[in-house]
C-alpha cells in the first residue's frame, strides 16, 4: 500500500489519516447546502435559506479499517454577486463538487463555467465531480427533467469529471459515495 | 474481560481526555485515542499457550529425530529422576528408547506414567518457538553457509506438528536457528514479523556466536520478541566477560523493521526493549563458579545413580504431582477461558483433567514435605548449587540480563554436559566438564523493564540526596540512628523463603505487584491493552539423550486482547462520526446584525443583511454599525479577511487584494482587537458582543475619476471570517452621485446653466438616452457633442467669486471686529489655500470638528454639483465665521483644480509653454517687471489658442492676485522696491529680492536712514513666502505634464525631467500672482 495520501497524510496509531479540502460550487438554489447537510448529518431540510457566506464543516470517513479521510467542506454561496469570492474556497482544494439542478437547464451551463474556472485557476490536481441534484423531483414527475442524464454524463466524460445524479432529499446516490471515489483516486 | 476498568487504567502515561479531543475535532490522534477508549468493543480476549524450547544439539546426528518427541509431544520429562539408573539408561540407545515409548509396552508401568505427564503440546500450543544451537559444527567452515541444516530441522518440526500449523519465521545464523510456528488461528493475527541476526563470534561479528531475534505483533495489540542466542563458551573470567559483551552487542545491535500500522510505517525501527513480552533463550553458557567441577559432578551423580534415594516414593509422587499441575488448567482458569472464543483446545484440557482429576485436591494427610527442605532431595542439591550460578551473579552485579529479565524456578538438573546417549551421565571424557545450567529461558514484560528503569532513576535520586546530606554534614549525625534501624524486613523475609523470581533484587516489588508462581501477571502493552502472562512450566527434557545438552522448555499461558478487524472498523466509523458531530456542533458561531441606517440608506432586501449606504457624494462621510454577537457555545474569534485577487492570480496569496480605500472598519471598543497572524482579530466569549463601525467616503482622486468614468462602482463584499467556523458575507453598496469634480474643462463648459448642475444635466442626458443606461451608476462622461454653454466652468467661476468675496469680507471683519478670532493668519504662508482641513478617513479617530468640516466641504461640493443653492456659500451652516468659510471654500477650490482630469493648462498647452519659455521658474517672478510682463504675454498668447482654458486660467490668476493683495498686501513702494532691486542688481535672480530684505532687516534696528521709506522688510518676506506656497499648492493642479496624453506622459518622465517641469509650473503660476500696479 502506498503511503502517499493527499496533502495532509499523517500517521495514526494504527491508521493512515488524510485530510482533504472539498468545496461545493454551483448556481444559487441547486442544493449545495442540502447536499452538505445530507453528507454531514444525514438530514434534509425543505426550507433552507440562501447561503450568504461560506459554511465550514468536517466529515471523517473510513475507507477501510486502516484508512481514514477527513473532509474539510466549504459550502459556498451560489449567488452571482459572491462569485468573485469563490477562489478563496477553491484555492488549495483537493476536490470540488460542482452541483447543478437537473430540472434547470441553465444551472448546468453555470456548472460548466465553474468547471472551466476550476480547471483554469484551481489546484491542477483537483478532482472535480459534477453532481446533478434533485433527482427526487424527476422520479416523481419525469417531465420535470430539463437536463438529460446522458447529456450531462457525456459532458462530464469529456471534461474528465466524475458524474452523479443525486438527491439530497432522498439520500439517493449520496455524495458520500462521490467523496469516497475522490479519495480513492487521490490515494 | 477487563471491560470496565480498561479505559481508565490502561492509559498510565497519557490519560484519555475525550472531552479535549472533541473540541479539537477528528485528528488522527484524537481518533486513535477515542478509538482506544472504546477498545473493549472491538477486542476479544484470547488465551494461548506459548511454548519456548531451546536445545544445543552440538551438531550431533539424530538430534532432529528427537525433536518431535520432546518439543511437540512433550515427551522425555524426567519425573522419576531418582529412580533413574544412568548406566542402565545410558546403555539404551536413543532409537531403542523412542521405539519403546512408541510401543508403550517394554517397560509398561514406567513408560505409561511418562505418557500421562506429557507436557502440553500438539495443537494445544498456539505458538511454538524453538531455538537451536550448533545445528552445524562450529569449526566446520565448509558448512558455514549450509542451508540444508535449516531445511532439515524445519522438516523435522513440521512433521511433528499438526499439519495446519504455519511457519512464522525461520532464520539461521551459522549454528543458530530460530523457528517459529503458529496455529492457524494465531497465525492469522500475527503481523509485523521481523527477524534479525547479530553475530558476536570471531572478530566480534561472526556468526559462530550471537543471537537471532524475531519480533511479532499479535492481534494488533501485543508485541513479542524471541531471542535465540549462543553466547561465548568457557569457564574462566575472560569468557564470562565475553558473554556479557555478547549480550550487550545483541541488545544494542538488534534493529527490527519499522512497525507497519495498516500501511503506514513508523519512522523508526524497533529495538529490543520495545516489546511487551521478551523471551531470551539459548545456550547462554553460564557456568557454576567457585566449586571444583569434580565435586559438582560427584554430587549430582549421586542423585542420578540413585545413591541418595532415601525418600524415593515421596519425591517421585511429589514431582509427578507438580507435573500434573503443569499440564492442567485449574478450575479457575478454565472458567475464565470459557467466556472467550479461546484458541485453545479445550477438549485436551478436559481430558487431562479427567485423567488427573484427583490430583487437584490432595488429601491433607498425603501432604508432602517441600523438597527444598529435604536435605536428601535432588532439589536441595540443586538449591545448594544455584548460588554459584554465574548467570545469577552476573545479573546481581548488573553486567548482563539485569534489565528486568527473570526466570522460572530451576527444579531440574544442569542441562550440560552429559555423555551423548545417556540420561544422567555427566561428562565422562577427559575434560570432565563441570555440569552447569548453560541452557536457559529468560523472559521479561514491559512492566519489568519499566520497573528496572524506575529503579535506576530512584537510585540516582537517592544518591543525589545522599550527597546532598553529606554536603550538609547530616550523614554523620545519622550514623548512630542508622544502627537502630538497620533491620530490613524485606531482606529478612526473602532469605527465609524461596522467591518466585530468584533474581528479583527489586525492593520496590512488594506485595500485590509481585506475581506468585502460577498466577497470571497483568501487563499493559505499548498499544494500551492489558495482557497477562503466566509461566506454567520450566524444565528440561532429561530423557532426551542425543546431544550433550538436554533440551530446555518453558511453557507460558498468554492472555491478550486481539483486535477483531470488523468490529474495529465499525467502532472506528462510529467514533469518527461522533467526533465530527461534536466538532461541527461545537463550532464557533456569531450573529451579525446591521444597525438601521438613515431613511435613504435602505438595507439590501435580499436577505443578505447587507448594507446600502444610499447616495454618496464626493467627500461624503457615512458610517454604519454592525453588531457581532457570539451566539455559539464556545469562544469565537473573527476577523475581516481580504478577498482574493483574481486578476493577479498569485498562488497561495492569502491576503489577496487590499480592501478598498473607500471603506474602513473600526472595531468598537478598539481594545477588543488583537493582532493574530497579521490579522486584526477579535475574540468573543459566548454572549459577548462587539461593534464594527463601517465608514464609507470617497476621497481619493483616482477613485473619483474611476467612478465618474464608470469603471468602478461603490460595491464590495466584506468577508467576516469566524475561525474554524462560517464565513459571513456582508455586501456593501452605495449609489455614486455624478460630480463636477474629476472632470475636464471641456466637459464642464457643456453644462447648461440653471439645469441643476452636472447632476441635473446627466440625468437629463440619461433620460434622453444620450448617455448609456448601462454605464455604472453615476459614472458617465459628458459627450463632446453636447453644446458649449459657458466660456469657463461655472463651478470655477462660483468658487473664485466666493473666495474673492470671502477674502474681502475677512479683511473687513478683521478691521472692524478687532477680535482675535477674526484676525487673518497672515503668518501662515499660502493662507487660505494652505489651511489644513483634515478628513475623517485619514485622521483615524472620529472627531466632531473634523466631521463638521468634512460635512461642510461635502455641502459645498454638492451645491456645485446640483447648482443648488446657486450661491454656494448658502450651503454652509449660517453661523460659520467668515475665516472658516474662506478656508473651506479655498480647500474645495484646490480640490476642484486637482481633481480636473487634465488641469487648466493641459499637457499639450504646457508643452508649448515649456518650449517657449524653457527658463521659466519661481525665480522668474523676481525678474525685472518688464521681462516678467513679456513672459506673461508669451504664456497668454499660447493659451489664447484654447479660449476656454485661457479664460479659466485668467479667472484663477486674477482671483489669486486679488487674494494676495488682500491677505498679504504690498505698498506701491514695496512693489517698487522689489522692482528697483531687480533693476539695480544684475546678479543671480534668486538673491535679488533677498538682497533688499537683507539690507533692510539688518539696518532696521540701528539706523533708520538705511531703510527704504515705506518698505517693511517683514511684509516683503511674507508676500514672497505666500506666493511661493500658493505656487507649490496650485502649480500641478493648474498645469499638467506635457509631452503626451495626461497622466501617461507624466509617468514617462524621469524624476529629473519631472522636477524641472514642476519648477516651470510653479514659475508660471507665481508670475501671475503679482499685479504691477501693486494693489
Amino acid at each position: 500500500m502506498s503511503t502517499r495520501g493527499g496533502p495532509a497524510a499523517a500517521r495514526g496509531m494504527n491508521a493512515r489519516f488524510a485530510q482533504f479540502k472539498l468545496v461545493l460550487l454551483g448556481e444559487s438554489a441547486v442544493g449545495k447546502s442540502s447536499i452538505v447537510l445530507r453528507f454531514v448529518k444525514d438530514q434534509f431540510d425543505s426550507y433552507r435559506e440562501s447561503t450568504i457566506g461560506a459554511a465550514f464543516l468536517t466529515q471523517t470517513i473510513s475507507l477501510d479499517e486502516n484508512t481514514t479521510v477527513k473532509f474539510e467542506i466549504w459550502d459556498t454561496a451560489g449567488q452571482e454577486r459572491y462569485k468573485s469570492l469563490a477562489p478563496m474556497y477553491y484555492r488549495n482544494a483537493n476536490c470540488a463538487v460542482v452541483v447543478y439542478d437537473i430540472t434547470q437547464a441553465a444551472s448546468l451551463d453555470k456548472a460548466k463555467s465553474w468547471v472551466k474556472e476550476l480547471q483554469r485557476q484551481a489546484n491542477e490536481n483537483i478532482i472535480i465531480a459534477l453532481a446533478g441534484n434533485k433527482l427526487d423531483l424527476v422520479t416523481e414527475q419525469p417531465d420535470k427533467r430539463a437536463v438529460p442524464a446522458a447529456d450531462a454524463e457525456a459532458y462530464a466524460n469529456e471534461a474528465g469529471l466524475l458524474f452523479f445524479e443525486t438527491s439530497a432529499k432522498t439520500a439517493e446516490n449520496s455524495v458520500l459515495d462521490i467523496a469516497d471515489q475522490d479519495s480513492d483516486q487521490e490515494a | 474481560m477487563t471491560a470496565s476498568d480498561g479505559a481508565s487504567t490502561s492509559q498510565q502515561s497519557e490519560p484519555v481526555d475525550v472531552e479535549q479531543d472533541l473540541s479539537n475535532g477528528a485528528t488522527h490522534y484524537s481518533l486513535s485515542r477515542a478509538l482506544l477508549a472504546r477498545k473493549d468493543e472491538y477486542v476479544r480476549r484470547h488465551r494461548i499457550r506459548v511454548k519456548v524450547g531451546s536445545w544445543n544439539v552440538a551438531a550431533c546426528p539424530g538430534t532432529d529425530k528427537d525433536l518431535a518427541g520432546w518439543f511437540v509431544d512433550g515427551k522425555g520429562l524426567d519425573n522419576t529422576m531418582t529412580k533413574l539408573d544412568a548406566h542402565d539408561q545410558g546403555a539404551k540407545s536413543t532409537e531403542e528408547q523412542e521405539a519403546s515409548e512408541a510401543q508403550g509396552s517394554t517397560d509398561s508401568s514406567q513408560e505409561g506414567e511418562d505418557d500421562s505427564i506429557r507436557l502440553v503440546g500438539g495443537a494445544e500450543v498456539g505458538l511454538y518457538v524453538l531455538g537451536l544451537q550448533e545445528i552445524i559444527a562450529l569449526n566446520s567452515i565448509s558448512q558455514y553457509a549450509d542451508s540444508s541444516a535449516m531445511s532439515k530441522w524445519q522438516a523435522a518440526l513440521e512433521a511433528a506438528m499438526p499439519p495446519y500449523y504455519k511457519l512464522v519465521t525461520s532464520q539461521q545464523l551459522s549454528g543458530l536457528l530460530l523457528l517459529m510456528y503458529a496455529s492457524p488461528e494465531v497465525a492469522d493475527t500475527i503481523s509485523n514479523v521481523s527477524t534479525v541476526s547479530v553475530g558476536t563470534g570471531l572478530l566480534g561479528y561472526m556468526g559462530n556466536k550471537g543471537g537471532v531475534s524475531c519480533r511479532i505483533m499479535l492481534g494488533e495489540t501485543t508485541r513479542m520478541v524471541f531471542t535465540n542466542c549462543h553466547l561465548a563458551s568457557g569457564h574462566d573470567q575472560a569468557n564470562l566477560e565475553r558473554r556479557c559483551w555478547d549480550y550487550s552487542r545483541i541488545m544494542t545491535q538488534t534493529q527490527f523493521a519499522p512497525l507497519n500500522h495498516g500501511g503506514v510505517l513508523d519512522d523508526e525501527g524497533e529495538k529490543l526493549g520495545d516489546e511487551d513480552f521478551g523471551f531470551w533463550f539459548g545456550d547462554l553458557n553460564y557456568r557454576l563458579d567457585g566449586l571444583p567441577g569434580d565435586d559438582i559432578r560427584r554430587l549430582l551423580m549421586l542423585h542420578t545413580r540413585g545413591e541418595y534415594d532415601l525418600s524415593k516414593q515421596s519425591t517421585k509422587s511429589k514431582l509427578g504431582g507438580e507435573d500434573g499441575v503443569i499440564v492442567m488448567q485449574t478450575e479457575n482458569d478454565r472458567r475464565n477461558s470459557t467466556d472467550t472464543p479461546s484458541m485453545m483446545r479445550e477438549t485436551s484440557f478436559d481430558q487431562l483433567d479427567d485423567d488427573d482429576g484427583t490430583t487437584d485436591l490432595p488429601d491433607p494427610d498425603d501432604f508432602l514435605p517441600d523438597p527444598h527442605d529435604d536435605p536428601a532431595s535432588v532439589q536441595a542439591t540443586i538449591d545448594s548449587l544455584l548460588p554459584h550460578d554465574q548467570l545469577s551473579r552476573t545479573i546481581n552485579s548488573r553486567k548482563a540480563f539485569h534489565e528486568g529479565w527473570r526466570e522460572g524456578d530451576i527444579t531440574f538438573l544442569p542441562s550440560y554436559k552429559y555423555d551423548v546417549g545417556t540420561v544422567g551421565l555427566f561428562d565422562s571424557s577427559e575434560k570432565r566438564r563441570a555440569p552447569s545450567w548453560c541452557d536457559r529461558i529468560l523472559y521479561r514484560t514491559r512492566k519489568d523493564l519499566e520497573k528496572h528503569h524506575q529503579k535506576l532513576l530512584d537510585e540516582v535520586e537517592a544518591k543525589k540526596k545522599d550527597e546532598d546530606m553529606k554536603e550538609r554534614g547530616i550523614d554523620h549525625a545519622a550514623d548512630d540512628e542508622s544502627v537502630l534501624f538497620d533491620y530490613d524486613p524485606d531482606k529478612d523475609a526473602a532469605s527465609g523463603s524461596s522467591s518466585t523470581n530468584i533474581y528479583d533484587y527489586d525492593e520496590y516489588d512488594e506485595g500485590d505487584d509481585a506475581p506468585e508462581n502460577g498466577e497470571t501477571e497483568t501487563v499493559v502493552t505499548k498499544e494500551g491493552y492489558k495482557d497477562g502472562i503466566k509461566l506454567d512450566v520450566y524444565t528440561t527434557h532429561q530423557r532426551v539423550t542425543s546431544s550433550d545438552h538436554k533440551p530446555i522448555v518453558a511453557l507460558f499461558t498468554l492472555d491478550y486482547d486481539a483486535v477483531v478487524p470488523d468490529l474495529k472498523a465499525r467502532v472506528h466509523a462510529e467514533v469518527a462520526k461522533e467526533l465530527d458531530r461534536a466538532e461541527n456542533e461545537g463550532r464557533p458561531g456569531v450573529t451579525v446584525v446591521v444597525e438601521k441606517g438613515a431613511a435613504d440608506e435602505k438595507d439590501l432586501t435580499d436577505g443578505s443583511g447587507g448594507i446600502h449606504f444610499g447616495d454618496i457624494n464626493f467627500l461624503d462621510y457615512k458610517e454604519r454599525s454592525l453588531t457581532v454577537a457570539n451566539t455559539g457555545r464556545v469562544p469565537a474569534s473573527f476577523c475581516f479577511v481580504a478577498k482574493p485577487d483574481i486578476s493577479g492570480g498569485a498562488e497561495g496569496d492569502r491576503h489577496g487584494a487590499a480592501p478598498p480605500d473607500w471603506l474602513h472598519i473600526d472595531i468598537q471598543p478598539p481594545s477588543m482587537v488583537k493582532m493574530i497572524n497579521g490579522e486584526k482579530t477579535v475574540n468573543l466569549e459566548p454572549g459577548e458582543t462587539v461593534s464594527a463601525v463601517i465608514d464609507l467616503s470617497v476621497t481619493e482622486l483616482y477613485h473619483l475619476h474611476q467612478l465618474n468614468g464608470g469603471i468602478a462602482s461603490l460595491e464590495d463584499v466584506l468577508v467576516l471570517r469566524v475561525e474554524n467556523g462560517k464565513d459571513h458575507f456582508i455586501p456593501i453598496r452605495a449609489n455614486w452621485l455624478p460630480s463636477s469634480f474629476g472632470r475636464s474643462v471641456d466637459e464642464l463648459i457643456r453644462i447648461p446653466p440653471r439645469s441643476g448642475g452636472i447632476r441635473g444635466f446627466i440625468k437629463k442626458l440619461r433620460d434622453g438616452g444620450t448617455v448609456s443606461e448601462t454605464a455604472q451608476q453615476g459614472g458617465s462622461r459628458i459627450p463632446q457633442s453636447a453644446d458649449v454653454h459657458t466660456s469657463s466652468p461655472h463651478e470655477l467661476y462660483k468658487l473664485t467669486e466666493a473666495i474673492e468675496t470671502l477674502t474681502e469680507r475677512c479683511v473687513a471683519d478683521e478691521s472692524i471686529l478687532e477680535e482675535e478670532s477674526a484676525k487673518i493668519p497672515r503668518d501662515t504662508a499660502g493662507w487660505p489655500f494652505a489651511a489644513e482641513i483634515p478628513l475623517l478617513t485619514s485622521s483615524g479617530e472620529y472627531d466632531d470638528q473634523i466631521a463638521e468640516d468634512q460635512r461642510s466641504l461635502s455641502a459645498l461640493i454638492q451645491a456645485l454639483d446640483t447648482d443648488t443653492p446657486t450661491q454656494i456659500l448658502d450651503a454652509l451652516p449660517p453661523g460659520l465665521p467668515a475665516l472658516k468659510r474662506l478656508e473651506l471654500t479655498a480647500h474645495v477650490f484646490v480640490l476642484f483644480l486637482r481633481s480636473l482630469s487634465d488641469g487648466i493648462i493641459n499637457g499639450p498647452l504646457f508643452s508649448q509653454i515649456e518650449a517657449a519659455l524653457p527658463f521659466l521658474s519661481p525665480a522668474t517672478s523676481a525678474k525685472p517687471g518688464k521681462d516678467v510682463e513679456d513672459d506673461k504675454t508669451t504664456i497668454l498668447d499660447i493659451l489664447a489658442t484654447a479660449p476656454y482654458n485661457n479664460i479659466s486660467f485668467v479667472f484663477i490668476t486674477a482671483m489669486l492676485a486679488r487674494v494676495a493683495s488682500e491677505v498679504v498686501p504690498l505698498t506701491p513702494e514695496e512693489v517698487a522696491a522689489l522692482d528697483a532691486d531687480n533693476v539695480r542688481s544684475k546678479r543671480g535672480s534668486s538673491v535679488r529680492a533677498l538682497g533688499v530684505l537683507r539690507r533692510t532687516t539688518s539696518s532696521a534696528g540701528r539706523s533708520p536712514s538705511g531703510s527704504i521709506e515705506g518698505v517693511d522688510a517683514r511684509n516683503l518676506q511674507r508676500r514672497l513666502d505666500w506666493e511661493k506656497k500658493v505656487g507649490e499648492l496650485l502649480a500641478t493642479a493648474i498645469c499638467r505634464h506635457g509631452g503626451g496624453e495626461g497622466g501617461a506622459a507624466a509617468i514617462n518622465l524621469s524624476d529629473k525631467q519631472r522636477k524641472a517641469s514642476e519648477e516651470r509650473m510653479r514659475g508660471l503660476v507665481q508670475i501671475f500672482m503679482r499685479r504691477r500696479d501693486g494693489v
